[in-house]
């Protein structure tokens, strides 16, 4: 039992790595449908911003987080610009190639502003542990347990408590309409992506002390949370939360009880046969109700 | 059409006069050797300390009066980690640059490469101070009693597997052992090689976890290493992900004696790992702390006082320190032709590095590794600094820097 609860605690720990980045796929996809496919890079960007801001200029870590924040919303607009826009309003599916092209350019940028070697980054709370008898947790792991579940609580909140949140819904159930009842479409397709970015940006900054700062440290993370985003449902932030937290505590059980090298075959087989019996995820409603 | 005929006279020069004077540039009065490492990339820590210990070694050798008079000129290329531009930059060196020996390259899969061509084309031999896979100086040549260009100074694959599994079982007594290792490239030859060893004691490998690039939590790893009663636990990784490994180790209280291969011999892994990293063995060429030969204190000092910061890679730059004197006591002896220089190579009866006094040949026809197994060493991470690992009547010990002898509890490798 003690074996089993050590690693359901680390595999929480680390499925609430994967919910946070995956939510990013959802408000891209649930307002205009679509998705920024290098979302692991944009993760990236956070943890080196953080490196640079809290590590290199030692500012203290709320005004990191104030100018990580800053330069993710600047990134998004030209992000949004650039690699989705033009494609996005010609109707064509270039995004899917322009957005991945942008991931490419960040770790190519990463590499030669700071380097390939993988740079530590302090952890918030200090060096200790969290100790409750023979079970253990770091803080910064419990850290991004709980931004998870607050960044969940406050999307919720957003898209069903305020009238933006309720045209971001407008817009993903029908742009057109939406835009005939006076609400600027364009606008709420470069926020949501603009958000997507900002989130990313905070999900880096979190978990930064753990995977260390270096160019390659999205690339897989973004494709795990990938698969989690398509397992939930790309439309179904909760579900989204449950799965990730899931996702990681099944690739520990997987881990501990058979071998690890099983864990990314049965997550991704796992992908493949939701798609396969349920294409709008365990979580998601089907296409007909939203289209 | 004269504004035309000037521009293309001017760019007919700007192409021209680099290209007359580039190859070979003073080649009548330098030895040229060449260089190809990763300078950039994930590997760069290792590719610039062959550089350097490459140029500090070349500037030793100059101020003195170089080799007979002539020069060492370095000729130094960036391959990025990438085998294609391994095998190119040889090329270039050996055929543009007409360098007479060079210093091989950081990635095992891009020096496997590189041999045969080396060996059935280009003819002029390389020296090899980090790639450590066996095949590299054991290569067809080699199989075949062909002349073989590929020496090595550094770790190979098959020795230090035995390095490690023999010092663990015979020296510390452990009986049960359990392997973690990578899943990438390096990691899998080491387990293989891990595994073989284990066999041929009659052994086997109590757990056998393996753990990849996206993993920052080892928990189930070390948890299931802990429960198959693994005595002590054998790494083949690099310092990212071991410090990964400390610090879980260190979520778990957990004690289990564990040493890696040398991808852990550099000041990164305690940057990684930080005290959790205590008391951790790497097999290793070298340990550049604690006490020091008069000789390599004085290399370390001016290293210190030229880059103001700590060697990175210290099997790495010592190695490619000591290959370039080799060379150029080997070219002092036989002259500049290539082919002369490999036989060469293979009748040196004594050198005085500072990896290692070899009071035997430093290599023969048929052995192509300078170092041997009982050459190589154990070190413990001790307080930031990697301590060599020494052994007497009263078991295993280091010593630490005020000089005091330490022993070493086989039990959790806490110091005692």
């Amino acid at each position: 039992m003690e074996f089993f609860l050590h690693i359901l605690i680390s595999g929480i720990a680390t499925g609430a790595i994967y919910s946070l980045i995956a939510v990013g796929y959802s408000i891209t996809f649930s307002t205009m449908q679509i998705l920024n496919f290098a979302l692991g890079m944009w993760v990236m960007i956070g943890g080196m911003l953080t490196l640079t801001f809290n590590v290199m200029f030692g500012l203290d870590l709320a005004v990191t987080l104030l100018a990580l924040i800053v330069v993710m919303i600047l990134l998004g607009i030209v992000g949004e610009r650039v690699s989705v826009h033009p494609f996005f309003r010609a109707g064509s599916d270039v995004w899917v190639m322009s957005t991945l092209a942008v991931g490419f350019l960040f770790i190519n940028v990463a590499e030669l502003i700071w380097g390939r070697n993988p740079e530590p980054v302090p952890p918030f709370f200090g060096d200790g542990i969290i100790a409750v008898g023979a079970f253990a947790i770091f803080p910064q792991q419990l850290l991004v347990i709980v931004s998870a579940l607050v960044i969940f609580l406050a999307l919720h909140l957003f898209y069903y408590r305020t009238l933006l949140g309720k045209a971001f819904r407008a817009t993903a159930h029908s742009s057109e309409v939406t835009s005939l009842m006076g609400i600027n479409t364009r606008l709420i397709c470069v926020l949501s992506y603009v958000i997507t970015s900002v989130l990313a940006g905070v999900a880096g900054f979190i978990i930064v002390p753990i995977t260390f700062a270096e160019a390659q440290m999205g690339t897989v993370l973004g494709l795990k949370a990938f698969a989690i985003a398509i397992i939930a449902g790309l439309g179904a932030p909760r579900g989204i939360l449950v799965c990730g937290i899931a996702y990681g505590a099944l690739e520990g059980l997987a881990s501990g009880y058979f071998y690890t090298g099983i864990r990314d075959i049965l997550g991704f087989s796992l992908m493949i046969l939701v798609l396969f019996l349920r294409p709008e995820g365990l979580f998601g409603t089907p296409s007909s109700e939203r289209a | 059409m004269r504004y035309f005929k000037t521009r293309a006279a001017i760019i007919l020069a700007a192409v021209a006069v680099p290209l007359a004077a580039a190859p070979g540039a003073g080649m009548a009065d330098t030895v040229r050797i060449g260089i190809s490492a990763a300078l950039t990339g994930p590997a760069a820590f290792v590719g610039v300390s062959i550089r350097r210990g490459a140029e500090m070694a070349t500037d030793a050798i100059n101020a003195k009066g170089g080799i007979g008079g002539k020069k060492i000129e370095l000729v130094i290329r960036d391959d990025e980690h990438n085998p294609v531009k391994t095998v190119a930059n040889h090329r270039e060196l050996v055929e543009r640059e007409k360098v007479v020996a060079m210093l091989g390259t950081t990635n095992s899969a891009a020096m496997l490469a590189t041999a045969p061509i080396i060996n059935d084309e280009l003819k002029v031999p390389v020296v090899c101070p980090a790639t450590d896979a066996t095949k590299i100086t054991e290569n067809k040549a080699w199989e075949q009693k062909k002349d073989n260009y590929v020496f090595r100074l550094g770790m190979f694959g098959r020795g230090q597997a035995n390095f490690l599994i023999n010092t663990l079982v015979k020296k510390f007594g452990y009986k049960k052992v359990g392997l973690l290792t990578w899943t990438a490239g390096w990691g899998v030859t080491g387990r293989g090689e891990l595994n073989r060893r284990l066999k041929e004691l009659g052994m086997k490998a109590v757990a056998d976890e393996t753990y990849d690039t996206a993993d920052t939590d080892m928990t189930p790893q070390l948890l299931k290493l802990k429960r198959a009663g693994a005595e002590v636990i054998v790494n083949y990784g690099l310092a990212r992900e071991n410090g990964f490994v400390a610090r879980t180790r260190q979520k778990l209280r957990d004690k289990t004696p564990y040493a890696s291969a040398w991808g852990i011999a550099a000041p990164a892994f305690w940057k990684a790992a930080g005290k959790a990293g205590e008391g951790i063995m790497t097999s290793t060429t070298i340990a550049m702390d604690g006490p020091q030969s008069p000789e390599r204190k004085a290399v370390i000092d001016e290293y210190t006082r030229r880059y103001k910061e700590k060697i990175e890679g210290p099997p790495f730059f010592f190695a490619a320190y000591d290959i370039v004197h080799l060379l150029a006591q080997v070219i002092g002896k036989v002259g500049t032709d290539p082919n002369a220089i490999r036989a060469g190579l293979e009748n040196v009866p004594e050198f005085k590095g500072l990896i290692h006094h070899f009071k035997r040949p430093v290599f023969t026809r048929q052995r192509h590794d300078a170092l041997t197994e009982e050459d190589m060493i154990l070190g413990r991470w001790t307080n930031g600094e990697l301590l060599q690992v020494m052994y007497d009547g009263s078991g295993p010990h280091v010593v630490t820097g005020d000089g005091k002898k330490r022993y070493i509890d086989t039990k959790t490798l806490a110091l005692k």
